[in-house]
C-alpha cells in the first residue's frame, strides 16, 4: 500500500484516533506533572536562598549590636570577596539612603525593612560595571539608623527552570512519539483482525455458512463479539439444514400422491372406454390431489403456529370441556371402528392458553389414537393432576411407537413404516408438538401396552407468570424408553403480564 | 365464471380492485348485484379495501373473499373487513358454489322457534325433534347439526362449512369426522322404510331435503 494512503487509512481508523487521543492526554498529564515539579523546586530553592540571606543579615546586623560601622563594613567586605559566581549582594546605606558600602547602587524602592526576604530588582556595581539583577533581598535597619541590605541573585531559580524545561523536552517528545507509535501499531493490528473478520464474513454472506469467524482464546471485546456471531451462525446453520431436510421431506411426500395422480390420469386417458370409467378414475385423481393439498394445508398450519409471534387468543381454558368435547367428537368414529373411547376427568385446574389450539392438539392426539387402534381395542382420554399442572393423557391399545421412532414422530412428515398404509398425512403429531411448544407445555410419548401420550400443561397460576414464547425444543432419549419433548425456559416473545394477570384474578379462583 | 353460467347466474368480471369497486357501486350502469366474489390480492386496490369502501358507502351486498392466504388470522381479518365468508385457495369448485349459494340464500332472521322441513319438526324451545309422530332422540350436537341443516333446506353444505358453523372448528381433521356424524344423524332421522332426508352430494357435501 502507498504510504500516504496507508496514513489516510490509519487516520480514518477509529482505533488510531483513540491512540492519538491517548497520546494527547498523556502529553497534558506530563506537562501538568512537570509544572508541579517546577513549582515545588522553585519553592524549595527560593526557601533555601531566603534562609541563607536572612541568617547572614541577622548575623551581620546583630551580635554584638551597636559596635559601630567597622564590623559591619568588614563583614560586608568579607561576604563580597568570596563570590566567584557574582551572585552575592550586600550594601550599607545611610538613613538618607546614601550608599556607604557594598556592591548595590541604591536601596530598591519599596523593599520593606523587616528582616524577611523579598523578591526585588536592583543595580549591581562591580568595579564600575552596572548590572541589573533580579534578586532575593533582605533589608534591616540597624540600631544606628543605617540600612543593611543582603541579597542573592535568583539565577538558581532560573537554572532550575531551565533544567526542568530540558528534562521536559527530552522526556515528553519521545514519550509522545512512543505513545503514538504504540497506538498506531495496536490500531493496525486491530484493523488487520477486523479485515480478516470482514473477509470471512463476506465469505459467509456469499453462502459459506459452514465458515466461522476466527477467534483467539482471549476475552477481549472483539473475540467475544466473534464468539456471539459464531454461535448465531451455528443456530442459523442448524436451522437452514433442518429447513432443507423439511424441504426434501415435503418434496418426497407430495411427490408420492402426485405420481399416483399422474398415473391415474394417464390410465384414464388410455384405457377408459366408458364415461363412467373415466369419471371413476377422475375421482381417484381428485382424491390424490386433495391429499397433496391436505399436506400443504397442514404444513402451512404448522408454520403458522410456529411463526406466530405470540398466542393471540390467550385466556383461561377449561381442559375438562376440551377433553369432553373431543371425546364427543370422536365417539362415533371410534364406535364405527369398534374401538371403545373412554373419557375421564380427574383434574379441574384451569390453564392459560389458546382454546382452539389446545382443542386442535387434543383432537389430533385422539385422531391418531383412534386411527392406529385396531378394532376391539380401546382409547382412553384422561385429565390427571400432575406436578406443574394438569396432564392430558391419551392412551390406546394400538401397536405403540417403537422407541427408535419416538423422537421422529413429532417431526414433520414422519410416519413409522408399519403405519404407512393408514390414511393421513403424517403431520398430526408434528402439529401437536408445535402447539405444545407454543404454550411452553410438555409432550411425553411413552409405552404402556400400546401408546401413551402425555400432554403436561402448566396450571394457570404458573402459566400466567411465565412468558409464553418460542423456547428452543430439546429432545432427549432417556433409558426408560420414553421420549421427553421438553422445553427450556422461554426466551422469545412474551405475553405482557397485564394481559394474563387480570384474567386470572377475574375468572380463576386460586385452587 | 363458466361454472356460474352453467348454474344460470349472470356474472361479470372486473380486472382490478378499483374497477371492481366502481362496478360494485353500480358505476358502469349494471347491477345491483346479488353477490360479490373478491380476491384478496388485486391489482390496484386490495380486496379487503374494496369491501371496506363498499361497507363504508352502506352497500351491503354479500361478499365472499377468496385468498391464497389461508392462515386463521388472514381469515379473521377478511371477515372483520366486512366479508361474509372466506375461502382459501386452492378450493374445490363445489365448495365455492355451495358457499356462494349459502350467501345468496341466507337464512331468514332466526325468529321462528319451530322449524319444519317436510315431516321433520324441530322445536327449538323445548329442544324436541320429531319426524311425523316419531320423536327423535338427539344428542345436543346432533340437534345443532339438524337445526343448521333445516335452516338451509335444499342447500348443499360442505364438510368445511359444517365444521365451521356447527362445531366452530377452524381446523380440518384428518379423519372423515363429519361423515361419521352425519351418518349417525341419518340413522336417527330415517326410520325403516322412510325416505332418506339427508343426501350426499358426491365430492362436495350433504343436503337436507324434504322427500316429495
Amino acid at each position: 500500500m502507498h504510504p500516504l494512503r496507508l496514513l489516510r487509512e490509519l487516520l480514518r481508523a477509529t482505533p488510531f484516533r483513540w491512540a492519538l487521543l491517548v497520546a494527547a492526554a498523556f502529553a497534558v498529564c506530563t506537562l501538568v506533572l512537570f509544572g508541579f515539579f517546577y513549582w515545588q523546586t522553585c519553592m524549595y530553592v527560593t526557601a533555601n536562598i531566603d534562609g541563607a540571606i536572612m541568617e547572614e543579615a541577622s548575623l551581620i546586623a546583630g551580635d554584638p549590636p551597636n559596635e559601630g560601622h567597622h564590623e559591619v563594613l568588614e563583614a560586608i567586605a568579607q561576604r563580597l570577596r568570596d563570590d566567584p559566581r557574582r551572585i552575592k549582594l550586600a550594601g550599607l546605606f545611610a538613613p538618607n539612603s546614601e550608599r556607604i558600602a557594598g556592591n548595590v547602587e541604591a536601596l530598591p524602592a519599596g523593599l520593606p525593612l523587616d528582616g524577611s526576604a523579598h523578591a526585588t530588582s536592583l543595580m549591581r556595581i562591580t568595579a564600575g560595571d552596572r548590572e541589573p539583577q533580579t534578586v532575593r533581598a533582605v533589608g534591616i535597619r540597624l540600631t544606628s539608623g543605617d540600612v543593611l541590605l543582603i541579597g542573592r541573585d535568583a539565577q538558581e531559580v532560573r537554572w532550575t527552570a531551565a533544567i526542568v524545561g530540558r528534562a521536559l523536552a527530552l522526556g515528553l517528545l519521545p514519550a509522545t512519539c512512543l505513545a503514538l507509535l504504540a497506538g498506531a501499531w495496536l490500531s493496525l493490528r486491530a484493523k488487520r483482525r477486523i479485515e480478516v473478520m470482514r473477509r470471512q464474513a463476506s465469505r459467509i454472506v456469499s453462502g459459506g455458512l459452514q465458515e466461522r469467524l476466527p477467534i483467539r482464546r482471549t476475552r477481549d471485546p472483539l473475540d467475544r463479539l466473534g464468539a456471539i456471531v459464531n454461535r448465531m451462525l451455528d443456530e442459523i446453520e442448524a436451522l437452514v439444514r433442518a429447513l432443507a431436510g423439511v424441504g426434501e421431506d415435503i418434496a418426497h411426500d407430495i411427490r408420492t400422491p402426485l405420481t399416483r395422480v399422474r398415473a391415474t390420469l394417464e390410465r384414464g386417458r388410455d384405457q377408459a372406454r366408458t364415461l363412467g370409467e373415466l369419471q371413476a378414475l377422475n375421482d381417484r385423481a381428485i382424491a390424490g390431489l386433495d391429499q397433496s393439498l391436505a399436506i400443504v394445508t397442514a404444513l402451512l398450519r404448522i408454520s403458522e403456529i410456529d411463526n406466530e409471534q405470540r398466542l393471540t387468543a390467550l385466556a383461561p381454558v377449561k381442559l375438562t370441556e376440551i377433553v369432553q368435547e373431543v371425546g364427543e367428537l370422536y365417539d362415533p368414529i371410534a364406535e364405527d371402528k369398534g374401538v371403545t373411547l373412554r373419557v375421564e376427568t380427574a383434574d379441574r385446574t384451569p390453564v392459560i392458553g389458546d382454546r382452539d389450539l389446545l382443542f386442535e392438539a387434543v383432537a389430533n392426539l385422539v385422531d391418531n389414537a383412534v386411527k392406529f387402534t385396531p378394532a376391539g381395542g380401546a382409547v382412553r382420554i384422561s385429565l390427571l393432576p400432575g406436578g406443574d399442572g394438569p396432564i392430558i393423557r391419551v392412551a390406546d391399545t394400538g401397536p405403540g411407537i417403537d422407541p427408535a421412532d419416538r423422537e421422529a414422530v413429532t417431526r414433520r412428515f414422519y410416519r413409522a413404516d408399519k403405519s404407512r398404509g393408514t390414511q393421513g398425512v403424517g403431520l398430526g403429531l408434528s402439529l401437536v408438538a408445535a402447539i405444545v411448544k407454543r404454550h411452553d407445555f410438555t409432550l411425553v410419548i411413552s409405552v404402556g401396552p400400546g401408546c401413551v401420550v402425555d400432554l403436561a400443561c402448566r396450571a394457570a397460576r404458573v402459566a400466567s407468570t411465565r412468558a409464553i414464547g418460542s423456547p428452543p425444543l430439546a429432545v432427549s432419549l432417556p433409558l426408560g424408553g420414553s421420549v421427553h419433548l421438553g422445553m427450556s425456559s422461554p426466551a422469545g416473545a412474551s405475553v405482557p403480564a397485564e394481559v394474563s394477570v387480570p384474567l386470572r384474578a377475574r375468572h380463576l379462583p386460586v385452587q | 365464471m363458466t361454472a356460474l353460467g352453467d348454474r344460470g347466474y349472470r356474472s361479470e368480471r372486473a380486472s382490478s380492485g378499483t374497477a371492481g369497486l366502481d362496478r360494485a357501486r353500480g358505476g358502469a350502469g349494471d347491477g345491483p348485484w346479488d353477490l360479490l366474489v373478491v380476491d384478496r390480492m388485486l391489482p390496484g386496490l386490495d380486496g379487503l379495501a374494496v369491501i371496506e369502501a363498499l361497507r363504508g358507502d352502506n352497500i351491503m351486498t354479500p361478499a365472499l373473499v377468496l385468498s391464497a392466504l389461508g392462515a386463521v388470522n388472514d381469515r379473521i381479518r377478511g371477515l372483520r373487513a366486512g366479508g361474509d365468508d372466506y375461502l382459501a385457495k386452492p378450493f374445490a369448485l363445489g365448495e365455492l358454489m355451495a358457499r356462494l349459494e349459502a350467501l345468496l340464500r341466507r337464512p331468514a332472521a332466526p325468529r321462528e322457534t319451530i322449524l319444519r322441513v317436510g315431516q321433520l319438526e324441530l322445536d327449538l324451545l323445548a329442544r324436541l325433534a320429531h319426524r311425523g309422530h316419531r320423536e327423535l332422540e338427539l344428542l345436543p350436537r346432533e340437534f345443532q347439526l339438524l337445526e343448521y341443516m333445516m335452516r338451509r333446506e335444499g342447500q348443499v353444505l360442505t364438510r368445511a362449512m359444517l365444521l365451521e358453523h356447527v362445531w366452530n372448528y377452524r381446523f380440518v381433521p384428518q379423519t372423515n369426522l363429519v361423515d361419521v356424524h352425519i351418518g349417525r344423524l341419518r340413522r336417527k332421522l330415517d326410520g325403516p322404510n322412510e325416505t332418506p332426508m339427508i343426501l350426499s352430494v358426491r365430492g362436495v357435501g350433504f343436503m337436507l331435503h324434504a322427500p316429495a
